[in-house]
């Protein structure tokens, strides 16, 4: 690996924030020596405080959006009553109820399902795309490299807000849970191909490669045996703190207008329809805000905790 | 307390008979999160003018440590000096303060290290880095600092100094990048300069040419000049006296001639024997068995006894002298030599 | 030097074409209604329909719609709005305000969190370090759609020390928004700053530069710092994108009259024209920076200056 290599390397794993920037790249997970990558990193995750708050925060939300009612306490978010109408919070009912007279707390909890949802889809489409743009980039380069990061230059020249706006607003996708998700992949898999197609310029120039392809092993091979294992690790960790950003990204346009709409029920739909009563009803805005809050905090310290955990150097 | 070399140059420091560097009992420790490593264990040498010195050692003898040490470079936590000293010009250098020490490097003694590349700092002109010591330790203003960089750029045989002053270190050779680093250690004219490795990640041709530009200006400088390589044939080339070094000791002293005609101490009689002869066709090579020990956990009594071919143990040693058991001391044993084995008579075959 | 800076302007050139191309193709290339696209749900007479056809060139076929798009680009011609005003026109009157918002934040961005780096990047481990560690995970977790209402709240309504509308208050109108738009990218800054400058400590170089004998201070700064800081330029550059995202929001929720409120009214009264024409200029402007942060690269780093 050339030191430009090496700099481009670090500088797409640093923007990507999939590292502190102290791990030396290209590290051979299989090799056999480095196979303790995974079983060191664990134990690192286990020690990590910052691990089991996400993780815990993490299971609280996936529990929330698997099983609404429980979470509820059986309320039901559409029973609304106008006499009921931003009622504070009780003993009854933790959340109080929202302007339309509607159980607030079985609101923001029927809320996490959607949201669940969508970064899960974002994310995996964001793989998907950016794992296969990224590897055929990298191992093939050439043209097929440059037209590929033409393209993938001219994505990031639109921010993830501005584009998915676009295009939502265009109504092309329609409105619906879907929608979004797809408008926020269509502009979140850059960097995720970036990252990979560094990992595999890295790696394609490595020693192992050269004797795997001398003892006649095919481009796919190599691809999948070689390389692709020594992505995933940066790759996992820039995907965990996606999932944040993607939830987060989806409240936001939902509130500008563009993402889910009524009557879909979603925290930015919830923090909208609070914001002209801030000053009177806080509580409106404030409840979505945290649980939405908390549940990105879950995936963003998970995140860190894993790529504390799977850089070399911080390991002794 | 004298602070003669910041300001005057090397002719007026001391000249005596003695010694220019005096290293006494030099102990090293590093406190890691899995135990404590004891990385130099009670080093002693001396250093005279115009005398080459080799310390020769594998990588994790403690050779570099110990350098870094003599310069104060190390970091502090987690390193530590647990005892020693080191005389320099008079003085301890390990009582000085931060302050005082940091004016001994550069001016007194200085340091080379092996990879130029990553030793300069790339967003900085090489004459910019050259005439830092300069500007730093002499208060010279920026144009005679580069007028003194391109002298010395000169010095060292790096072509069209004039021209090149302004580039960066990326845009030189390996070779070129060692000499900058060399025509930094020298810009003060200090009396000592340790070369730690500085041949190693070049060509062999590279190699012989800047280790002939360093003894041609310890020729004309009479500074000592501590060599600490790995390389075998750079000490037969390059230096009078070689200290060799295994796990943070050094195990055998004395001129390179006797040393690696007639070694003392089965480590170093291993390693000339790992030497492929060009002669020998066929036949195995001869490494020396076993691993490097872990400096955490050095094996009792004599560091090298698990991989010394000639070692006694039980009813085959000695009273005293039991190889797993009792520490051998760095010991005269035949004028000249020092060795730490308690066997070297047989092992020279005297 | 200048072949790296030529370089740049002509990878830059071809990405703004291209990012305009892909708006245009959202807009009006995707399958269903481009009328949709500008007008919504808004019912039209026919005759506002037709004109609309004529105006945007719908019924053209796609080449030349685009040709005529980017002619009308070039020109600086954004298309108008439902109620006859240029969009050029809005853009310009409220550019100042989203200028003003957006240097604010790059300053406290860049200023605090350089400074807030360093400080825990020298003494890695130290309990400053640990602060900044801790403290920006959480800062980096909380949306900037949820921090703007804190911040609202907190210190507008209830201890009143910031204006929590308008620009009337001059340049103080702008601290708060500035600081909530900040917010995430200082987070980023700090804890880059110090992986960066934690490294650099550690680096050969400044070991050498150690071992030359020069003064702390000079090792520090002059050795550390300067390498330090050139990942953190370009994550500045390349975090633009973001502050533009965040200011849509900021500035709805401060009610700041700049281009990001417009998006956010031009979104809810269905002005598709406002929406396409704000977000292009946002485009051109990103993919600028993005090139005056390239140049800055190679000037902090010589290395680059010569690919």
């Amino acid at each position: 690996m050339t030191d430009q290599q090496r700099d481009d390397l670090r500088h797409d794993e640093v923007g990507a924030g999939t590292t502190t920037g102290l791990a030396a790249p290209s590290v051979d997970v299989t090799d056999t020596r480095q196979n303790s990558l995974w079983s060191d990193a664990w134990r690192a995750l286990m020690r990590n405080p910052l691990f089991w708050i996400g993780g815990v925060l993490g299971v609280l939300f996936l529990l929330v959006a698997t099983f609404p009612g429980v979470f509820a306490r059986g309320a039901d978010p559409r029973d609304c009553s106008l006499s009921n109408s931003k009622l504070e919070p009780s003993a009854e009912h933790w959340f109080g109820y929202d302007q339309q007279g509607c159980d607030y707390l079985a609101n923001v909890v029927y809320g996490a399902r959607n949201s669940l949802i969508i970064g899960a889809l974002a994310v995996v489409v964001i793989l998907v795309l950016g794992v296969t743009v990224g590897a055929l980039s990298g191992f093939f380069g050439g043209v097929v490299d440059s037209v590929l990061s033409r393209i993938a230059d001219i994505f990031y020249a639109l921010p993830l807000v501005l584009g998915a706006l676009v295009i939502l607003r265009s109504g092309s996708l329609g409105r619906g849970v879907v929608a979004v998700a797809i408008a926020l992949s269509a502009f979140g898999w850059m960097t995720a191909m970036r990252l990979v197609r560094s990992q595999v310029i890295a790696v394609k120039s490595a020693d192992y490669v050269a004797a795997a392809r001398a003892m006649g092993a095919s481009n796919s091979r190599i691809l999948v045996r070689h390389i692709l294992p020594n992505a995933v690790a940066p790759v996992l960790v820039y995907a965990t703190i996606t999932v944040g950003v993607l939830i987060a990204a989806e409240a936001t346009l939902t509130f500008l207008g563009v993402g889910l709409q009524r009557p879909a029920i979603s925290w930015g739909l919830q923090i909208d329809a609070g914001q002209s009563l801030l000053r009177t009803a806080p509580h409106l805005v404030f409840f979505p805000s945290i649980v939405l809050t908390l549940t990105v905090m879950a995936f963003v310290m998970m995140g860190d905790a894993l790529r504390d955990a799977l850089d070399p150097r911080q390991r002794s | 307390m004298s602070t003669a070399w910041t300001s005057a140059p090397s002719g007026q420091a001391r000249r005596g008979p003695g010694p220019i560097l005096q290293v006494d009992d030099l102990r090293v420790q590093f406190r890691t999160g899995s135990g404590v490593v004891n990385a130099v264990n009670g080093v002693s040498y001396t250093l005279s003018e115009g005398q080459t010195l080799a310390i020769l050692g594998e990588s994790g003898s403690g050779k570099s440590v110990s350098a870094q040490a003599i310069m104060g470079i190390l970091d502090m936590p987690p390193a530590e000096i647990t005892s020693g000293r080191i005389v320099f010009e008079g003085r301890d250098l390990l009582t000085l303060s931060a302050e005082e020490r940091r004016k001994v490097r550069g001016p007194g003694i200085s340091m080379i290290f092996q990879d130029a590349l990553s030793s300069l700092n790339p967003v900085y002109s090489v004459g910019f880095q050259i005439g830092e010591m300069f500007r730093a330790h002499r208060g010279m203003s920026r144009r005679d600092a580069r007028r003194r960089a391109v002298e010395l750029m000169d010095r060292v045989r790096i072509p069209a100094a004039a021209q090149r002053v302004n580039d960066y270190p990326h845009q030189f050779s390996g070779g070129m990048r060692q000499r900058v680093m060399i025509a930094m250690a020298i810009a003060l004219d200090p009396r000592i300069l340790i070369a730690d490795e500085p041949t190693t990640a070049l060509d062999v041709t590279v190699q012989a040419q800047v280790m002939d530009l360093l003894k041609d200006l310890q020729r004309d400088t009479g500074m000592g000049l501590v060599l600490i390589t790995h390389d075998l044939g750079v000490v037969n080339e390059v230096a009078d006296d070689v200290a060799v070094m295994y796990a943070g000791r050094i195990v055998e002293r004395g001129t390179v001639d006797d040393v690696f005609g007639n070694p003392a101490h089965p480590y170093t009689e291993g390693l000339m024997g790992s030497i492929p002869q060009v002669e020998s066709t066929g036949g195995r090579l001869r490494p020396i068995g076993g691993q490097p020990p872990n400096l955490a956990a050095i094996p009792s009594g004599c560091p090298f006894h698990p991989r010394c071919p000639r070692r006694r143990l039980g009813a085959d040693a000695l009273p005293g002298r039991h190889c797993a058991g009792d520490v051998p001391p760095l010991r005269l044993v035949i004028p000249g030599r020092e060795a730490a084995c308690h066997y070297s008579e047989e092992v020279l075959g005297v | 030097m200048a072949r790296y800076v030529a370089r740049r302007l002509l990878l830059a050139i071809p990405v703004m074409i291209g990012a305009s191309f892909l708006i245009f193709a959202m807009v009006y290339a995707l399958p269903g209604d481009p009328i949709r696209s500008l007008g919504g749900d808004r019912p039209l007479a026919p005759a506002v329909v037709a004109e609309l056809r004529d105006e945007y060139n719908l019924d053209d076929p796609l080449v030349v719609q685009y040709a005529k798009y980017v002619g009308n680009l070039v020109q600086g011609d954004l298309g108008t709005d439902f109620r006859g005003r240029e969009v050029s026109e809005t853009i310009a009157q409220r550019l100042p305000v989203t200028a003003k918002l957006t240097l604010v934040a790059i300053v406290i961005e860049a200023v605090i969190g350089v400074i807030a780096g360093v400080m825990a990047g020298i003494r890695r481990n130290g309990f400053l370090d640990n602060v900044v560690l801790v403290s920006s995970t959480l800062v980096v977790s909380i949306p900037i759609l949820v921090l703007a209402f804190v911040a609202q709240y907190v210190f507008g309504f209830q201890l009143g020390l910031f204006p929590i509308s308008g620009i009337g208050d001059g340049w103080y109108s702008y601290l708060l928004p500035g600081l909530v738009l900040a917010s995430t990218s200082l987070a980023y800054v700090a804890r880059l700053t110090r992986t960066s400058v934690a490294e650099n400590m550690r680096a050969d170089h400044v070991r050498t530069a150690r071992a030359k004998g020069l003064p702390n201070r000079a090792v520090v700064v002059r050795h550390t710092l300067r390498n330090s800081l050139i990942p953190v330029v370009t994550f500045i550059g390349a975090d633009i994108g973001n502050l533009m995202g965040g200011a849509i929001v900021t500035e709805s929720v401060f009610n700041l009259p700049g281009i990001g409120r417009a998006i956010f009214d031009s979104v809810r009264q269905q002005e598709g024209a406002v929406v396409v024409g704000i977000v292009t200029l946002m485009v051109f402007v990103f993919v600028f920076f993005n090139l005056v942060v390239d140049v800055l690269y190679a000037v902090l780093d010589p290395r680059i200056r010569y690919d």
